[in-house]
C-alpha cells in the first residue's frame, strides 16, 4: 500500500479499534435519553408517513426523550423480518403491526409484550386499535391510523342513471336496483380489479361480517365449530355470484389489480367499487367532489350487518425490548394532541385516536368517514382473522373463480370448508390459540 | 513444486475448500431434509415423521401446482425449436443479422419484473393487445389473457418463451459459428438443399448444446418460473397458474410453515436428481451407440 507506512497503518487501526470499543461505554454520557429502535411500514399506502415519523422522532428527541432509530420496512418483510429478529432476541423496541392475525401469531410466539400496565389505559382505549388487538384480556397494539372499509361510488354516474346520489343503496335489493340502472345507462355497475386478490379480501371482510353476530364467529368458522357449507356462512359468496350472473361487474375485473380497478370509479368508467378510506382525499379531489362513500348494502341477518367496518394500523412493543417503559412513553407521545395534529398536517390523513380534533377536516367525504366510521358503532375487519392459508387457498381462489364465472357461491362454501380443514391439519398448534382468541372476540 | 510421498497431503490442501462448500451447500440441504420431518415454528418444532409429505400430496393446491409445472414443460421444445431455427437463419448471414441478433437478445437482458409488468398491461382484457385485435376485426383473439383460468397459464408460457428464446438464439448461434465450415460446404456441393443441410448436417452437430439447453430449460420450467408467476398472476385466477415455487413461497413466508415448504423442496430436489440421472443415462447410452 503506497503512501501509508506500516507504523501509521497500525496507529490508525489501533485508534479505530479503541474508538469502536469505547463508543458504547461513552454513549450514556453523551446524551440523557434512551436509544429506541422502531421498524415501521406505511409510506407505501400513506405517502407522507415517513416524513411524519421523522418529525415525530425529532420532536421526541427535542423533548428530551432520546433518539429513535427508525427503519422503514418493505411490505413483504414486515412480519418475517420482525419474527426472525425476535426469534434471535434482536427485535426492535417498537414494531409496526398490522391488525388481527398479522400480529397475533407474533403474540402467540411470545414476540410481543402486552401493553396493559405499560401504556396508559386511556391511550389503549382511545387509540383506535380495534378489538382484534386483544388476546386473553391483554392489548398488544396501539392504534396509529385508520382504514375505513368503504364502497366508492361516482355521484355523476348515479345522476346520469337517474339515481339519487345523496341516498346510495342501503339494502341489497336497492343495490341490485342501482346496478340495473347504471348498466342501463351504459356503465358497468360494480366491481374493480381482482387480479391480485385484495379486492376479494376486502369483499370477504365486509360481506362475511353481515352473517356474523360477533367477530369470534368468524374464528369459529376456521376452527370448525361453525361450517362454511351452511348457507348463512357462504351467503357472502352467493351474493357475489348474483352480481356476476346479472352482468353487473366490469368485464376486465379479472385482469385488473385492485387500485387500477378503483381508478375506474374515479375516471367515470365504473359506478361502484370497494375501496379504502385513505384514498378519499386524492380521489375526491380528482373527481371534483363527485365521490360518494357508503357501506356494503345489507343482505345478512347478523348483528354486525350494517355496521361500518374499520381497520387500523398500529404499533406494539417487542418482548425483547430492554426499554419497554421508554417505548411505551414514545407510543403515548405519538398519541399526544400535538402529534395527532402533526400526523394530519403532514400525511393529510387522520390518526385513529378518537380524541383527535377533526375540526381541521375540510373535505365533507373525509368528514363523513371520520364521523360515521371512526366515531360510529363500528365492526372490526374480519378479514384480519383469516389464517394465511385460507387467504391463499380459499379466499383468493373463491373470489377470483366466482368473478370469472367458474365457481358458484355454494361451491365456494364447500371449497372454504375443505381449506379450513386443511389449515387445521397443517397447523394443529395454532387451533388452540384461535379457540382462545374466539373467546376474546365473543363466541 | 512440492513433492511428497504422503497421499493425504493433497487432500489437506483441498480440505478447507471442501469444508467451505460442505457448509455452504451441505448444511442447508441437511437442514431442509430435517425440517421436512418436523412441524417447524420459527427455527424448530416437534418431529412429525412423514406427516408433512402426506398433507402436501393430498392437497388439491399442490396437485394443481404440479400440473401447471408440467404444462410449462411444453414450452421447452418450443423454445428449442424457435431458438435453433432463428439461429440458423441468422447463421446464414441474412442482411443485418447482427442487428437482429441484438434485438432478439434484448428481452433476455430485461429483468423479469419489468417484462412482467409491461406484458401484464399489454395483455389486460381491455389492454393494447386486445384493443388492437378488436380494431383489426379479430375478436376471437381478444381473450382474457390473465383473467381466464383456462388461458392464464398459456399466457405465462408465452411470456417465458418470449424472454428465454433470446438466450437460446445466442447460445445456438455461438455453437453454429464454431461448426466445421468444410462439412457444410461439402453438403452444399453434394446438392443438399437447405432443409437437408439443417436436418442431416447442422442439427446433428449441435446435438450436445441442444441437449444441454433442454436440461437447463427443464430445470427452469420447474424451478425458475417463480418470478414470472409471482409478478404476472400470483398463481391466479384461482389456482390456474399456481406452481411449486409459488407454493413453497406461500408456505414459507405467508403461512409460516417452513416444515411444509421444506418437504416440497425435498421432493423437488429428489425429482431433479432422478431427472438428471435419467438424462445422464440417456446421454451415455446415445454416445455409446454413436461410438459403436
Amino acid at each position: 500500500m503506497r503512501g501509508i507506512s506500516r507504523r501509521n497503518f497500525l496507529k490508525s487501526a489501533t485508534a479505530l479499534s479503541l474508538g469502536a470499543t469505547l463508543s458504547p461505554v461513552m454513549k450514556p454520557f453523551a446524551q440523557s435519553g434512551i436509544d429506541l429502535s422502531m421498524w415501521y411500514w406505511g409510506e407505501q399506502e400513506l405517502p407522507g408517513l415517513q416524513a411524519y415519523v421523522d418529525q415525530a422522532v425529532a420532536a421526541w428527541s427535542e423533548a428530551g426523550g432520546g433518539t429513535v432509530d427508525v427503519l422503514l420496512q418493505d411490505t413483504d418483510v414486515v412480519i418475517p423480518q420482525f419474527q426472525t429478529a425476535a426469534a434471535a432476541n434482536n427485535a426492535p423496541d417498537i414494531q409496526f403491526l398490522w391488525n388481527g392475525i398479522y400480529h397475533m401469531e407474533s403474540v402467540w410466539f411470545g414476540y410481543l409484550s402486552p401493553l396493559n400496565g405499560l401504556v396508559s389505559d386511556a391511550v389503549l382505549a382511545e387509540s383506535g386499535a380495534t378489538d382484534l388487538s386483544h388476546f386473553e384480556g391483554n392489548q398488544y397494539r396501539v392504534g396509529w391510523y385508520p382504514l375505513q372499509m368503504v364502497i366508492f361510488y361516482n355521484k355523476a354516474l348515479f345522476d346520469n342513471a337517474g339515481l339519487d346520489a345523496d341516498a346510495p343503496p342501503a339494502t341489497w335489493d336497492e343495490l341490485l336496483g342501482a346496478c340495473e340502472a347504471l348498466v342501463s345507462s351504459g356503465v358497468p355497475a360494480f366491481g374493480g380489479g381482482i387480479q391480485d386478490g385484495f379486492w376479494g379480501e376486502w369483499y370477504f371482510g365486509q360481506a362475511l361480517a353481515q352473517s356474523l353476530d360477533t367477530p369470534g364467529e368468524a374464528i369459529q368458522l376456521f376452527i370448525g365449530d361453525l361450517d362454511f357449507r351452511e348457507p348463512r356462512y357462504h351467503e357472502c359468496w352467493t351474493r357475489l355470484e348474483e352480481l356476476v350472473v346479472n352482468g353487473y361487474m366490469n368485464d376486465d375485473m379479472s385482469s385488473l389489480e385492485l387500485y387500477p380497478g378503483i381508478d375506474k370509479v374515479v375516471t367515470g368508467d365504473l359506478g361502484m367499487s370497494l375501496s379504502i378510506g385513505t384514498r378519499i382525499p386524492a380521489d375526491n379531489a380528482a373527481m371534483d367532489g363527485n365521490l360518494g362513500i357508503m357501506k356494503l348494502p345489507v343482505f345478512g341477518q347478523g348483528a354486525l350487518a350494517d355496521k361500518p367496518i374499520v381497520d387500523s394500523q398500529g404499533l406494539g412493543i417487542s418482548t425483547n425490548s430492554a426499554n419497554k417503559d421508554e417505548a411505551a412513553d414514545f407510543l403515548e407521545f405519538l398519541n399526544s394532541p400535538g402529534q395527532l395534529d402533526a400526523f394530519w398536517n403532514i400525511t393529510s390523513w387522520m390518526p385513529s385516536n378518537v380524541n383527535w380534533d377533526s375540526s381541521v377536516i375540510e373535505d365533507p367525504v373525509v368528514q363523513q368517514a371520520w364521523d360515521e366510521w371512526n366515531l360510529g358503532d363500528q365492526a372490526p375487519y374480519v378479514s384480519n382473522l383469516i389464517p394465511a392459508q385460507f387467504w391463499t387457498d380459499a379466499m383468493f381462489v373463491a373470489s377470483q373463480s366466482i368473478v370469472g364465472g367458474n365457481m358458484t357461491g355454494e361451491e365456494a362454501g364447500e371449497q372454504n370448508a375443505r381449506v379450513v380443514q386443511e389449515w387445521r391439519d397443517f397447523n394443529p398448534d395454532l387451533v388452540e390459540n384461535y379457540q382462545k382468541w374466539a373467546e376474546d372476540l365473543g363466541n | 513444486m512440492i513433492r511428497t510421498r504422503n497421499a493425504f497431503v493433497p487432500y489437506l490442501f483441498v480440505a478447507p475448500c471442501v469444508a467451505l462448500l460442505t457448509f455452504i451447500f451441505g448444511y442447508p440441504l441437511v437442514k431442509i431434509f430435517e425440517f421436512s420431518f418436523r412441524q417447524i415454528r420459527g427455527f424448530t418444532g416437534p418431529f412429525v415423521g412423514l406427516r408433512n409429505y402426506q398433507l402436501i400430496l393430498n392437497q388439491p393446491t399442490f396437485q394443481d401446482a404440479i400440473s401447471n409445472n408440467a404444462k410449462l414443460l411444453l414450452a421447452v421444445p418450443v423454445i428449442i425449436v424457435i431458438s435453433v431455427l432463428i439461429a440458423i437463419v441468422l447463421f446464414e448471414r441474412v442482411r443485418g443479422w447482427r442487428v437482429y441478433r441484438t434485438i432478439l437478445f434484448v428481452p433476455y437482458i430485461l429483468s423479469v419484473p419489468i417484462v412482467a409488468v409491461v406484458l401484464k398491461n399489454i395483455f389486460q382484457f381491455n389492454g393494447p393487445f386486445n384493443e388492437t385485435v378488436r380494431a383489426l376485426g379479430m375478436e376471437f383473439l381478444a381473450l382474457d389473457w390473465l383473467g381466464d383460468p383456462n388461458v392464464a397459464i398459456w399466457t405465462i408460457m408465452i411470456v417465458v418463451i418470449w424472454r428465454e428464446v433470446g438466450f437460446g438464439i445466442v447460445l445456438m448461434l455461438s455453437r453454429l459459428l464454431g461448426l466445421n465450415a468444410e462439412t457444410l460446404e461439402a453438403a452444399q456441393l453434394d446438392g443438399a438443399n437447405w432443409r437437408q443441410r439443417v436436418v442431416y448436417v447442422i442439427v446433428p452437430q449441435m446435438r450436445g448444446i441442444i441437449e444441454f439447453y433442454a436440461v437447463v430449460n427443464i430445470i427452469g420450467m420447474v424451478a425458475a418460473v417463480f418470478a414470472y408467476v409471482f409478478m404476472v398472476t400470483k398463481g391466479g385466477p384461482g389456482t390456474s397458474t399456481q406452481v411449486m415455487e409459488l407454493y413453497i413461497f406461500n408456505m414459507l413466508t405467508r403461512n409460516a410453515l417452513p416444515g411444509i415448504a421444506s418437504a416440497v423442496s425435498v421432493m423437488l430436489f429428489i425429482a431433479f436428481v432422478i431427472m438428471i440421472l435419467i438424462l445422464f443415462f440417456l446421454l451415455r447410452r446415445s454416445r455409446g451407440r454413436e461410438l459403436a
